[in-house]
Formats: C-alpha cells, sequence, structure tokens
C-alpha cells in the first residue's frame, strides 16, 4: 500500500486538477454558482425545523442549530459517496487511454465535497455568532472529526467505486441504503432519544451498539463537540423526558479506529482491482 | 545496442462477458454458469525495441496491436511475460481523451497535462508553445465545447508532444486535421526521431508508415508473424491482405 501512496503522491498535481475542476464544472452555467452548496442545506435545516418546531414539536431550543451541525457531516457523507460511486465508470474513456493511479478519480469527488462542507463550517459558525450562541471549548475538536470523517468516507468511496464498475446496481444499492442511515443517524433526532427510549424498553444495552457505529459517532461528536448542551423545557412536549450526555470520548476514539481500518481496507480493495477497470468491457 | 523496451513471453487475456454484464444478476447467475470464456488478444509475444528506434505496430482488426500499447502504456496488466521499459512512457491515444467539454482551453491544458503526469509548475511554461501549436489563440479561453473536433484533436496532440517523454506511444492519430497540421505532426514526430526518442506506433494508414517507421511487426491473431525493415514486411503485408480477401 505505501508503494501505492507513494505514486499517489507523484500524482498530486493531478488530483488537484480534478478538484478544481469539479468545483468548477459543478456550477459553471448556474447564475448563483457555488452559494447552491449552501442554500441546499440551508433549505433543507429550513424545512424540516418547521416540521420539527410547529408540526411535531421537538422542545429544544435552537434546534435548527443541532440540526445542522449534525446535517453537513452527514452531507458530506452522502454528497461523497453517491459522486464517487460514478467516478470511476464516468472516466471510463480516459481508462482505457492513460495510465494514472485509479484512486484520484474517487479520491478527487470525496476532497471536492469536503471542501463544500468546510466553507459550509465556516457558514454555520458566522451563524452561530448571528444567533448569539456561545462558541464552545472543544471547537478545536473539529479538525479531528473532520480527518476521522473524510478517512471512514474515503475507504467507502473506494469500495463502491470499484463495485460500480463490475455491478451498475450498486448506485442503486448505495442511495437506497443512505436513505436509509439519514433515519438511522441522530441527524434530525438527538441521540438521548434513542438512549431513554432503548432504556426504557429495557434495551439500554443495544445503545453501545448504535454508538459503535462510527458514522453515529462521528456525527454525534460533532454536536457535541461544537455546540453547548441543549437544554429541553421540562414536560413541554415530547411523550418522554430526555437530556443532553456530554461527549463520550471512548466512543469517539473506537469511531477513529474503525474509520482508518475502513480507510485501509477500501484502499486494499480497489488497489486490488484497479487494473481491471480498463479490461471490463 | 540499449533496448528501451523488452517484452518476453508477453500473453494476454480477456475475460468475454456475455449477456447481462456488470449487474448483480450476472453475479448471481455466474455461480451457476461454466466459467467464463477467455480471448487470447497476445498469445507470447518477444520484442526488443532498441533506443531511437521507430517501430510500427501492423495487423488487422483484433490482432492486437493496441492491446500490446496499452501493456507498455500500462493501461493493462500481463496475464504472463514480462515487460521491462528503460525511460518514461507517453502514450498519445486517441487525443483529447480527458478533456471536459465546459472547461475553457486553458482550463483543459492544465488538466490533461496532469493526467499525463506534467507538473502545473512545469505546465506553466509550456501554456503559450501548446496555444501556438495547436494555432487556437484566439479560442483558448473559450470552453471547449463550442471547439469542432479538429480544434480539439489539434490542442490534445500539442499537450501530448509537450510531456517530453523518452518513448512515445501513437495509436492511430497522425491522420489528425488538415494537410498543413499533419505536416506539422510528422514535423514533430521526425524532431522526435533527431532527438534519439523511441516511437512505437499502431496504424492501418500504411503510407504514413513507409514514410516514419524504419521497423515494422506484423501482428496476426496475437503472435508476430513478421518482424524486420518497413518496406519487406509492409510489402508482405499487403499480399497477404490480399490473398486472405481472394480466399
Amino acid at each position: 500500500m505505501f508503494s501505492e501512496l507513494a505514486e499517489l503522491f507523484k500524482y498530486r498535481d493531478l488530483l488537484i486538477q480534478l478538484v478544481a475542476r469539479d468545483l468548477k464544472v459543478r456550477y459553471k452555467n448556474s447564475v448563483l454558482g457555488f452559494f447552491w452548496s449552501l442554500i441546499n442545506p440551508l433549505v433543507q435545516v429550513a424545512t424540516i425545523t418547521i416540521v420539527f418546531k410547529y408540526v411535531m414539536p421537538i422542545g429544544i431550543p435552537n434546534y435548527s442549530a443541532y440540526l445542522l451541525v449534525a446535517y453537513l457531516p452527514w452531507m458530506f457523507f452522502q454528497m461523497s459517496l453517491l459522486d464517487a460511486s460514478q467516478s470511476v465508470l464516468s472516466h471510463y474513456d480516459l481508462l482505457k487511454k492513460v495510465y494514472f493511479p485509479r484512486e484520484v478519480l474517487p479520491l478527487s469527488m470525496v476532497i471536492a465535497n469536503m471542501i463544500h462542507f468546510l466553507l459550509a463550517i465556516v457558514v454555520f459558525f458566522v451563524y452561530l455568532l448571528v444567533i448569539g450562541a456561545p462558541i464552545v471549548s472543544t471547537w478545536w475538536l473539529l479538525p479531528v472529526l473532520v480527518i476521522i470523517e473524510f478517512l471512514l468516507v474515503t475507504g467507502l468511496a473506494f469500495i463502491v467505486s470499484a463495485l460500480n464498475v463490475f455491478y451498475a446496481d450498486i448506485k442503486y444499492i448505495v442511495s437506497v441504503l443512505l436513505n436509509i442511515f439519514f433515519y438511522l443517524t441522530p441527524i434530525i433526532y438527538m441521540s438521548e432519544m434513542v438512549y431513554t427510549r432503548l432504556q426504557a424498553m429495557g434495551y439500554g444495552a443495544l445503545y453501545t451498539l448504535y454508538q459503535l457505529s462510527p458514522l453515529n459517532a462521528i456525527v454525534m461528536a460533532f454536536r457535541e463537540a461544537l455546540l453547548p448542551p441543549y437544554g429541553v423545557p421540562p414536560g413541554k412536549t415530547m411523550p418522554f423526558a430526555f437530556h443532553d450526555m456530554p461527549l463520550d470520548y471512548r466512543f469517539l476514539a473506537i469511531a477513529a479506529a474503525v474509520s482508518i481500518i475502513v480507510f485501509i481496507a477500501g484502499y486494499s480493495f480497489f488497489n486490488s482491482r484497479k487494473w481491471s477497470f480498463a479490461e471490463q468491457l | 545496442m540499449q533496448s528501451a523496451i523488452e517484452l518476453q513471453g508477453l500473453k494476454k487475456s480477456f475475460r468475454l462477458v456475455h449477456g447481462q454484464a456488470g449487474s448483480i444478476k450476472a453475479l448471481l447467475l455466474s455461480f451457476k454458469r461454466r466459467k467464463p470464456e477467455e480471448l487470447m488478444a497476445l498469445k507470447g509475444v518477444d520484442l526488443s525495441i532498441a533506443k531511437g528506434e521507430t517501430l510500427a505496430v501492423i495487423g488487422r482488426n483484433g490482432s492486437g496491436k493496441s492491446t500490446m500499447l496499452g501493456i507498455v502504456g500500462r493501461i493493462y496488466k500481463p496475464t504472463s511475460g514480462k515487460v521491462i521499459v528503460h525511460g518514461r512512457v507517453s502514450a498519445l491515444l486517441e487525443l483529447g481523451a480527458g478533456f471536459h467539454p465546459e472547461l475553457t482551453g486553458i482550463e483543459n491544458i492544465y488538466l490533461n497535462g496532469a493526467i499525463l503526469g506534467i507538473k502545473t509548475r512545469d505546465m506553466k511554461s509550456k501554456v503559450d508553445e501548446i496555444v501556438r501549436f495547436a494555432e487556437l489563440e484566439k479560442f483558448i479561453d473559450t470552453p471547449i465545447k463550442g471547439y469542432s473536433k479538429g480544434m480539439v484533436m489539434r490542442l490534445g496532440f500539442a499537450i501530448a508532444v509537450q510531456v517530453d517523454p523518452d518513448i512515445l506511444l501513437v495509436d492511430e492519430v497522425l491522420a489528425v486535421g488538415d494537410e498543413a497540421f499533419q505536416a506539422k505532426c510528422y514535423e514533430k514526430i521526425s524532431e522526435f526521431q533527431r532527438l534519439g526518442k523511441t516511437i512505437v506506433f499502431v496504424s492501418h494508414d500504411l503510407p504514413a508508415v513507409r514514410r516514419v517507421a524504419s521497423r515494422v511487426v506484423w501482428l496476426d491473431k496475437g503472435v508476430i508473424r513478421m518482424d524486420g525493415p518497413t518496406g519487406q514486411v509492409v510489402d508482405a503485408y499487403m499480399a497477404g491482405v490480399a490473398a486472405d480477401e481472394q480466399h
């Protein structure tokens, strides 16, 4: 794997060019250009906020901030995998004609989406200042969380992009799984609600399993690290009481370890397949 | 004489996928079926190409010419046998494969250069020369989706020859553009020859082969049928093709 990484490093200018191309082309002929990548999550978050404030009140002050802080990393996860799943197949012409390290294709998609994500995070901090929310002391965890998520996403991107060359069904499977995981991950609701319900049903141990999922642990960490504990007005809206629980560093460490393993496994899998891409007639 | 490329017992087979290729259904069905059919594109090729030599590979469609070039250019891994390459290889395979229609000529120059392995830093000093060679000064800041086919090919060729390789692989691209541009292409090829670079090219264009190559290899169904000086091999090939057509 190290020789593959060294070769990839030699082609770093290609990676940069591909990322630049993706950023340029994506919004090339649209008037609002880059702002579309902000408008999309903001409109989603505004819609969900209206539902969870007025239709099914969740009772958390500043709910939109707690939603946005989880929704942005989710967007990064989802968009990267959707873009990456097509990345190798859409460069088929090129693969059959020129040598270059094939992994630049999915990797450039993940990096382009990460740049969108980081810019959105900047906007998120501006939004916090505007609504007057305090900046919590654990904000320095942000780069750590981004790196962990990057490793997880890249590992998965390698796997889906390689598989999609051989099985065209993969992109549909990925999009179905993403739909399911949007609801399984604590994005629109709080992880503590899952904890409280599992406790009440006598399956408290299952919550450990829930936290073992690296995606859950990462999203929970974003929320706990970047925002103060939310206050729930007592007995207000939800049929059961729940309260904020602090960031559990043990599960974050496990998520980091799992993400590294996923990255290595994904990259190895991609490398084992990448020279047969061009032969898949 | 030192060799630039050594092929030893080179074999390459491709798997032929029948019917529903590329779906989960095919995967599930394939458990029940016999092994997929194999197509032997190269059946043991031994070839040594000297440094500075210009070698043309001719043969009918499906003879394995492009596969051989693809293996030297690291697009395919050989099934068995050895490939030894001394020097930096660049492929001039179907020009403009990496172009993006929405990007301008300049943007595509940087992108295509990077695909061919040129550093962005080195590319900066070559841009003017590329634009001049491609004769696209007026259009270089417009998206290439507005270019004609000839303009795209000229730009592709202009970039590819800037890679400055030790070994240049050319697949059927010398018939690019109008007469004047073709003359420039041939001029560039002979400049490469003067500089002592190795050129391997695949072509059906026999006059071009006679004009450029010093040695010709005739591939037939994955094996070398003849290898020798240009005139002899091309004559034999033409006679062979004519004989095949009479049958």
